[in-house]
C-alpha cells in the first residue's frame, strides 16, 4: 500500500494552484528520481474524467513512482480566469518546481497529458530540462476543416454500416432533413470552407448516436498554427515519448489524419524515441477499467523502461 | 488589486489517512465568522464539470465572511476508495464528519449546500440529524427531486454507449434502462461511463425523493436554473417544494437563468447564481 497521498497549494502568476502528490511506494525507493506529472485535459480537473487521473495518479505510485496532478489556473479548485490550454507554461513550470520540492532525490519528470493537455505538454516539454519523456494520448490537433475531414471519414462511414441506423431508417425514425445539413455542413468545412470562424464548431451530426464529444479544455478557438506548433515542440524535445491511441476516438484519428497527411509528421513518429500503442476499442476518456488500467500498466512499464535506458540519450540531446 | 490573489489560499488537506481519507478544501471566512457552509458535490461526472462553480463560489462565500468546507465525498474526486465501493450510509457520515470539523475549525454552526444529489443527500442527512443538532440552514442547488428518476437518467448512459459500440438499438423503447435496473435488483454492478455503481448505493439513491423527508426546521433556500429569466419553478421542484412547505419547512425559491454547468460539455459559468446565492443569505450584522 502507497503511503498517503498530500495535498498541496502552491502560487502561479499570483494565483493559487491545488495539487495532489501521490508519493511513492517505500519498497520501490530507487525509482523515485523520475516522477509523472499528470496534465489534466478537456474540460476536467485534477481527478479526471470518470477519476481515471486520480486511479493513474495511485496506480503509478503503488509501483514506486511518484505522482503528481493539479489544477492549472482557472481550472478546478485553483484560482484565476479560465485559460486555453495553448497558455499553460508558467503553470507547468510551477507545477514541476512544487513536484520536485515535495520529492526528495527526484531529478526528472515524466509529462503525462491527456487530450489538449497532451498537446500542452508538446509545447512546453522542449523548454525545460527536467523533463525527461512525454506520455500523450489521443492529443488535441483539432483544426475546422481536420475535424470535418476525420468526422466524414471515420464516423460516417462506419455509422453506414451500423444497423442500428438502418433500423431508424426503417423505422422513420431518422432525421433526413438534419442529417443532410450536417453532412453539407461537414464536406464545406473539410474543402475548408470554413476556415473563416476559426475553432467555430462544426455542424454536429444530428443523430442522437454522435460521435463521442470532444474534450477541449475550453470553448477558445485553437491558434491556426497548432499543427506547426505541435510539431515544433515534437522536433524540439529531444527525449523518449509514448503515444497511446483510442481506436474509437474522432480526436485521435484526426491527429492520425494529421500525421498522415506529412512526411515530416510520419519521420517523426517513426523515430526509435517513439513508442506507440493503440487501444482499439477504448474511447476518448478510457472510460471502462479494463482500458484504464491497461493504460497505467503501458504508462508504469514505460516509465521504468525509459528510466533506465532512455535518461542517457536525453542528456546527449543539445537543449536550447 | 486582485481581491482573490490578495486573500489567502484556501487550504487543501486530507481528514484522516488511508481508507478514512476525505479530501477537503477549506476556505477560512475574511474577517469574523457569520456562519459556515459544508458543499456536498454532485454525482460521478456531475461533479467533476461543476467543480469550477463551486470553488467560485466557496471563495465568494468565503469574502463574505462564511467558512466554507468542500469535502470530496468516500470514492469520489481525491477521497479514498473506489467509486464502486461507495455506499448512501458512507456518504452521510462523511458529511457529518464534515460538519464536525468545520464546526470545531470556525467556531461557527455550519449549514449544508448542496448540488444536485448532494442537494438530496443534503435533506437527507438534515433529517438524520434533527433530533440531535438542527442545521442552521440548507442551501440546495438545483437538487435532485426524484432519485428513481435520476438513476434511470444516470443508466441511459449506459443505454447510449451500448448502441454506438454495439450498434444494438435500445434508445426508443424503455427495456434498455429496465433490463439494467433488473440487473441491479439481482444484485449486479454496473460500470456506466467509466463509474461502476453498486446495486446497493443505487437502490438508495432510487428510494430517494426530496418531497418524503420530514422537512428540517431551519431556513431552506431552493435554488432552481432555467434556461431564461422569469421562468417558474420546474413543476418537479415546485411539487418537492410544497410538500417540504405542508410539512412545515420555510423553503425561500430562486429561479435564475444560465448554463446547466454540471452537465454542460464545457466548464460553464453561471454568474447569477453565484449572486442569487450570496443574496439569499442574511445581511450581516455590522454596526456601521
Amino acid at each position: 500500500m502507497p503511503p498517503d497521498e498530500q495535498a498541496l497549494t502552491f502560487p502561479c502568476a499570483g494565483e493559487w494552484l491545488t495539487a495532489i502528490l501521490s508519493p511513492a511506494a517505500q519498497c520501490a525507493s530507487p525509482l523515485q528520481r523520475r516522477g509523472v506529472l499528470i496534465v489534466v485535459g478537456g474540460p476536467q480537473y485534477r481527478a479526471g474524467s470518470h477519476r481515471q487521473f486520480a486511479l493513474l495518479a495511485r496506480a503509478l505510485a503503488a509501483q514506486g513512482i511518484p505522482a503528481m496532478r493539479f489544477d492549472y489556473r482557472g481550472m478546478g479548485d485553483s484560482g484565476g480566469p479560465a485559460r486555453n490550454f495553448e497558455d499553460v507554461d508558467s503553470d507547468l513550470r510551477a507545477a514541476i518546481d512544487r513536484f520536485m520540492a515535495a520529492v526528495p532525490g527526484m531529478e526528472e519528470v515524466v509529462i503525462w497529458g491527456l487530450c489538449d493537455a497532451a498537446s500542452a505538454a508538446l509545447f512546453y516539454a522542449q523548454h525545460d530540462r527536467r523533463v525527461s519523456g512525454l506520455v500523450l494520448l489521443n492529443p488535441w490537433a483539432r483544426t475546422p476543416d481536420g475535424h470535418a475531414r476525420a468526422t466524414l471519414k471515420h464516423y460516417y462511414v462506419e455509422r453506414l454500416l451500423q444497423p442500428a441506423l438502418w433500423k431508424k431508417v426503417a423505422s422513420g425514425q431518422f432525421e433526413f432533413g438534419k442529417a443532410l445539413r450536417s453532412l453539407t455542413g461537414l464536406l464545406r468545412a473539410s474543402r475548408g470552407g470554413a476556415t473563416e470562424q476559426p475553432g467555430a464548431a462544426v455542424p454536429a451530426p444530428s443523430d442522437a448516436a454522435a460521435p463521442a464529444p470532444r474534450a477541449s479544455a475550453s470553448a477558445m478557438p485553437a491558434s491556426p498554427n497548432l499543427h506547426a506548433r505541435m510539431q515544433a515542440g515534437w522536433q524540439g524535445f529531444p527525449g523518449p515519448i509514448l503515444l497511446i491511441i483510442s481506436g474509437a476516438d474522432l480526436t485521435a484519428q484526426e491527429f492520425l489524419d494529421m500525421v498522415k497527411a506529412s512526411r515530416q509528421w510520419r519521420k517523426l513518429l517513426a523515430a526509435p524515441r517513439v513508442q506507440r500503442r493503440t487501444l482499439p476499442a477504448a474511447d476518448h476518456t478510457f472510460s471502462r477499467r479494463e482500458w484504464r488500467d491497461q493504460v497505467a500498466a503501458w504508462t508504469a512499464a514505460w516509465v521504468h523502461e525509459t528510466g533506465q535506458t532512455g535518461n542517457r540519450a536525453h542528456e546527449i540531446g543539445a537543449r536550447a | 488589486m486582485n481581491t482573490i490573489a490578495a486573500a489567502p489560499p484556501a487550504q487543501p488537506f486530507f481528514l484522516d489517512s488511508g481508507a478514512a481519507a476525505r479530501f477537503c478544501l477549506y476556505h477560512a471566512p475574511v474577517g469574523a465568522c457569520r456562519g459556515a457552509w459544508l458543499y456536498l458535490h454532485p454525482f460521478a461526472e456531475e461533479m467533476n464539470k461543476s467543480r469550477r462553480m463551486a470553488a467560485l463560489q466557496a471563495r465568494a462565500l468565503a469574502q463574505h465572511g462564511y467558512a466554507v468546507l468542500q469535502l470530496d465525498l468516500y470514492g469520489c474526486g481525491d477521497s479514498a476508495g473506489d467509486f464502486g465501493d461507495a455506499r448512501w450510509e458512507i456518504w452521510q457520515e462523511d458529511a457529518a464528519r464534515g460538519l464536525a470539523w468545520l464546526e470545531q475549525q470556525s467556531g461557527c454552526a455550519a449549514g449544508l449546500w448542496g448540488l444536485r444529489l448532494g442537494a438530496l443527500l443534503a435533506l437527507d442527512v438534515a433529517q438524520q440529524m434533527a433530533q440531535a443538532r438542527p442545521l442552521p440552514g440548507l442551501l440546495l442547488w438545483q437538487p435532485v427531486t426524484n432519485g428513481s428518476q435520476f438513476l434511470t437518467q444516470f443508466l441511459r448512459l449506459k443505454v447510449a454507449s451500448q448502441m454506438l459500440t454495439d450498434g444494438r438499438d435500445g434508445g426508443n423503447n424503455s427495456g434498455g434502462t429496465a433490463a439494467l435496473k433488473q440487473s441491479l435488483a439481482a444484485g449486479q454492478a454496473l460500470e456506466i461511463a467509466g463509474y461502476t455503481i453498486d446495486p446497493a448505493l443505487a437502490l438508495a439513491i432510487e428510494t430517494r425523493s426530496a418531497d418524503k423527508f420530514t422537512p428540517p426546521a431551519c431556513p431552506v433556500h431552493w435554488f432552481d436554473i432555467a434556461a431564461e429569466s422569469g421562468r417558474p419553478l420546474s413543476p418537479a421542484a415546485a411539487r418537492a417544494v410544497s410538500a417540504l412547505g405542508a410539512a412545515g419547512a420555510t423553503v425561500s425559491t430562486h429561479v435564475v437563468a444560465g448554463p446547466q454547468f454540471w452537465a454542460t460539455q464545457e466548464i460553464e459559468e453561471c454568474q447569477t447564481l453565484l449572486d442569487a446565492t450570496i443574496e439569499s443569505l442574511p445581511e450581516p450584522c455590522h454596526a456601521a
